[in-house]
């Protein structure tokens, strides 16, 4: 079945990163810092000081994440959503997302967010049970978390997604099944699955905890959660994400079908003009001069870039990619060996094509890096 | 000519022949104090492994304690048994030998396959102590031992420290006094052997000889006795080791000449050089064509190497004509070529110096000897030689497989004979005698397959004797033996490469290791991956890889996306040093297994 959100290719999408954290969770190698959180009307005025070069800029997207941005509270979103309206064009938004983490949502953080606009909320739910948030060191209980889906439910957001950690340290079948069933029964329509990566450098990394399931014991959970979504009606869109039709997340969609995106805040990193770009990951640094934090820019060959489109919308197992389109946008002439690598693939049995369409078989799913390799040009 | 002396070093390895070349050449004054560099081993690899590849001759100008001018030809020789004929045509060039024993060891095999070549040779041999300076030198004993073992005069060893350089300088007069002149022949017709040679851009191959009879001038034409190709001489000069151009070489001379001789295979070491006015003019006795006994398959890591490969082997073999490469196509590999050497240090060092001097990425198969099947199709039967296991017949037409004997010499403590006969056995070896030349060391004598010999005898027996046991060998004939071929299928695809030969008996262990060890090589991949061991049709070994289940970049958005692409580049990189086999993709250490193999189990 088709995507039902159309393929706006061309949308534009703003992320706002929000760098703190009550507690850096063990397995977390994103930009955040624990208790910095004096500092947050600062670094929201260097915000809008960034914001500013970009000025006038429409988006049909926006995103709040980070770090932790329920730690904004009331006075803090106001004051963003406040400072970014004048500057950018955010009438044609469509889908204003903000992350928030359990135990910092409160009643008045979500009024706030209703009034500005903010029309979805992303939980970092990970699991449902005590001991597996424990320990990878999540400030959260599983009945804290439950109560905060039904208190952002209550003030009216019915697009509430729920993030769930697959692979945790002693997770089983068992409890992930009692995870995701009561984010099914409390009729969450998005639910993103991703599975525990150990990333260098990281606390679960350095001191592994006992108990982290196999790559096959992981391999088997996935499969099992695949099934139980499907059965309960929701699209397996994305590797790691599952919605009710309907409820797929626009603004990530846009990163997936390689559109424009501009990222605020240190660590964000943007896709605009052609150009990847990110700002170091330098809180200090960002609060002194917001406007030159740029680390590197990426100006990749048309080639390339159509590579690099291709391993992006092949992960969007439903909706694939349309190779008349991208030859209509990029020209012939840069897609003739990505079209020969996808077909090889097709007759290798790990993609399927049906007219212009090319699709990632979803028993590969999670075997997909050396796959996507391939599509890479040599 | 009676001042003319020629001579040569012989001595096991690491006896100190190289440091003595050395003080030889300073106390002549042909070099001056070096530091520590050896002057005739020209090449890094040799230096580093402490072995002279290479013969080369020195002239050496020496003022003796009569009051008379000599002039000195040192021709080095080639240490390792792999070099045997190259070794014997440096000692024809000669008449005299100083047979060098390092006081610490005493003698050893290569010491006696030495002397015996020299002996052969009717050299006049000075046996020669070496190492007296350290304190655990044991003259008598090595005195006995030169008497016992290679029964020459024991108590005539002079005593020297090639270090310090003591006892050199009587050396030096023996060598004049001892040593006879070469015979006066400059009447009869020219006749001269090679005994070296090597490759110079500008002007060709330059042979290395020795004026047996006549003498050679510039311009005067040579014929070489084994082809009959004729060339015109355009220079001939000696060593000093520079190249020192003169007018001519005389009888009992040796130096070199050039003749433009363009094609490397025109020049064989043991030829003889004559006068193509004197056709009937006999060859040097003991010519022979060198037969390889161990082959390989070379194979570029990156098949776009194939012509670069190419012309390095080209060029290589203008330096080493004793190396010979032919094309092969292995369905695994792709195009290479199949090289044979003279042994396992020809071996080793040719692919070493293949890797670092021509910037060759390589895979090396498995060495192979070369065996003699005998096929049997109904009444007709039928004798192939065989070098690639991957070429064998199909073992319903096989009557029977002989393979190549050597005789090992091998030299042992006491202490280690246990050990020594425990691993001979399990390499297929035959006592054939046990002697016991002195009161420390035992000598056996046992029949190998030259197979067992060349994948990794030589290295057990140091590990086993901790490094005391000497051997050395030479090929005697073939044998039929218990052989089978085992091939390797990987996900039902037989891998040419990884076929190999083995006695019946220790197939079944030896597959089973293989495969096992394949296992843990060949990283999970998206299928599962059946390895199976066959001899024949017959699966004897099989395991099986699991398919890997997870790959993947969960959290794949935002800022990570110029990350992660360059993530599965890098993935991809690491595949380009993967060689595929059908579907699979193998690592390039999976084609060293068997050579590695042995040393582990």
């Amino acid at each position: 079945m088709p995507s039902l959100v159309p393929d706006l290719a061309r949308e534009r999408g703003l992320y706002v990163h929000i760098p703190f954290c009550v507690q850096k969770c063990a397995y977390c190698d994103f930009y955040s810092l624990p208790h910095q959180l004096d500092r947050l009307d600062s670094y929201l005025e260097a915000v809008a000081l960034e914001a500013c070069q970009y000025a006038g800029l429409k988006f049909q997207t926006l995103y709040v994440g980070g770090g932790t941005p329920s730690l904004l509270q009331a006075a803090g979103l106001n004051q963003l959503l406040g400072s970014l309206g004048p500057i950018f064009d955010l009438s044609s938004v469509t889908e204003a997302t903000l992350e928030a983490n359990p135990e910092s949502i409160t009643p008045d953080w979500l009024q706030a967010a209703l009034s500005r606009g903010v029309n979805r909320i992303s939980i970092g739910v990970q699991s449902l049970s005590d001991s597996e948030l424990e320990r990878v060191g999540r400030v959260h209980t599983a009945s804290q978390a439950m109560r905060a889906i039904e208190m952002t439910q209550k003030h009216g957001f019915r697009n509430v997604s729920a993030d769930a950690i697959l692979g945790l340290p002693g997770q089983d079948w068992t409890s992930l099944l009692i995870t995701l069933e009561t984010l099914i029964g409390m009729g969450l329509p998005h639910i993103s699955l991703y599975c525990l990566s150990i990333e260098p450098h990281t606390p679960l990394a350095i001191h592994p905890p006992p108990g982290i399931p196999s790559d096959d014991e992981q391999a088997e959970l996935y499969e099992n959660s695949l099934g139980l979504l499907h059965q309960r009606g929701y699209l397996h869109y994305e590797i790691s994400n599952f919605a009710l039709p309907g409820y797929e997340c626009r603004h990530n969609l846009n990163y997936w079908r390689g559109g424009e995106y501009l990222g605020l805040g240190p660590a964000a990193a943007s896709h605009f003009q052609g150009k990847r770009f990110k700002n170091k990951s330098d809180l200090e640094a960002y609060l002194q001069d917001p406007c030159r934090q740029i680390e590197e820019i990426e100006d990749l060959p048309q080639s390339k870039k159509a590579g690099e489109e291709a391993i992006l919308r092949l992960r969007l197992l439903e909706e694939g990619l349309n190779i008349t389109e991208m030859i209509e946008r990029l020209g012939d002439e840069n897609l003739v060996g990505l079209m020969w690598r996808l077909d090889q693939l097709v007759k290798e049995g790990f993609l399927t094509r049906s007219g212009a369409i090319y699709r990632l078989k979803p028993e590969w799913a999670l075997v997909s890096n050396s796959i996507l390799a391939r599509v890479l040009e040599d | 000519m009676k001042n003319l002396r020629n001579f040569c070093i012989i001595a096991h390895i690491d006896h100190g022949k190289s440091t003595l070349a050395d003080r030889i050449l300073e106390l002549t004054g042909v070099i001056h104090t070096t530091n520590n560099e050896q002057v005739l081993d020209s090449m890094d690899l040799e230096r580093e492994r402490g072995i002279t590849i290479k013969a080369k001759a020195v002239r050496l100008p020496y003022k003796a304690k009569d009051g008379q001018d000599y002039i000195l030809n040192l021709i080095d020789t080639p240490g390792h048994v792999d070099f045997n004929y190259e070794v014997s045509r440096s000692l024809k060039a000669c008449e005299g030998a100083i047979l060098l024993v390092d006081s610490t060891q005493g003698v050893e095999a290569q010491t006696i396959a030495n002397a015996y070549l020299a002996i052969d040779a009717g050299l006049e041999i000075i046996p020669v102590i070496n190492k007296i300076d350290l304190p655990n030198a044991m003259i008598d004993e090595c005195r006995m031992q030169i008497e016992d073992m290679l029964g020459l005069p024991g108590d005539d060893a002079l005593l020297i420290s090639g270090k310090t350089g003591s006892g050199v300088p009587e050396l030096l007069e023996a060598v004049v006094s001892r040593i006879p002149p070469p015979p006066d022949d400059l009447a009869a017709p020219l006749r001269c052997l090679i005994f070296d040679s090597y490759y110079d851009s500008y002007r060709g191959v330059i042979p290395h000889i020795r004026v047996f009879s006549g003498s050679l001038v510039k311009g005067n034409k040579i014929t070489l006795k084994s082809t009959g190709k004729t060339f015109d001489v355009d220079e001939v000069g000696y060593f000093t080791p520079d190249l020192v151009p003169c007018d001519k070489l005389e009888t009992g001379e040796v130096g070199y000449l050039g003749a433009i001789i363009r094609e490397v295979g025109d020049i064989h070491v043991g030829d003889t050089i004559i006068s193509p006015d004197h056709p009937e003019t006999p060859e040097i006795p003991g010519f022979r064509r060198v037969l390889p006994m161990v082959f390989c398959g070379i194979y570029p890591i990156s098949t776009n190497d194939y012509p670069k490969l190419t012309i390095a082997l080209e060029k290589f073999q203008l330096n080493d004509s004793s190396i010979i490469y032919e094309k092969e196509t292995s369905a695994a590999l792709g195009h290479g070529y199949r090289l044979g050497f003279l042994g396992m240090l020809h071996m080793d060092i040719t692919l070493e110096r293949l890797k670092r001097e021509y910037g060759q990425d390589l895979i090396a198969t498995m060495p192979s000897v070369v065996y003699k099947v005998v096929t049997r199709r109904g009444e007709k039967s039928e004798e192939v030689m065989i070098d690639n296991p991957s070429r064998f017949p199909d073992p319903q037409f096989i009557d029977h497989i002989e393979e190549p004997i050597i005789e090992a010499r091998i030299i042992v403590p006491k202490d280690h004979i246990g050990s020594v006969m425990e691993l001979s056995e399990k390499m297929r070896g035959t006592l054939k005698n046990m002697e016991h030349p002195d009161k420390r060391r035992a000598m056996l004598t046992y029949e190998f397959p030259l197979a067992e010999i060349i994948t990794g005898y030589y290295d057990k027996l140091k590990s086993v004797s901790q490094g005391y046991a000497s051997m050395d060998y030479e090929l005697t004939g073939y044998k039929p033996g218990p052989l089978v071929k085992v091939d390797i299928l990987v996900k039902e695809n037989q891998v040419d490469a990884l076929s190999f030969i083995s006695d019946r008996d220790s197939s079944i262990g030896k597959a089973r290791v293989l495969i096992h060890k394949l296992r843990k090589l060949i990283p999970r991949q998206l299928f599962s991956i059946p390895l199976q061991a066959a001899i024949g049709g017959k699966i004897i070994a099989r395991e099986d890889i699991a398919p890997v289940r997870k790959d993947v970049l969960a959290k794949c958005y935002g800022g990570d996306i110029s990350r992660k692409r360059k993530l599965l580049e890098k993935q991809k990189e690491g595949k380009k040093k993967m060689k595929m086999v059908g579907s699979v993709e193998v690592p390039q250490e999976a084609f060293l297994l068997l050579l590695k193999m042995e040393d582990e189990d």
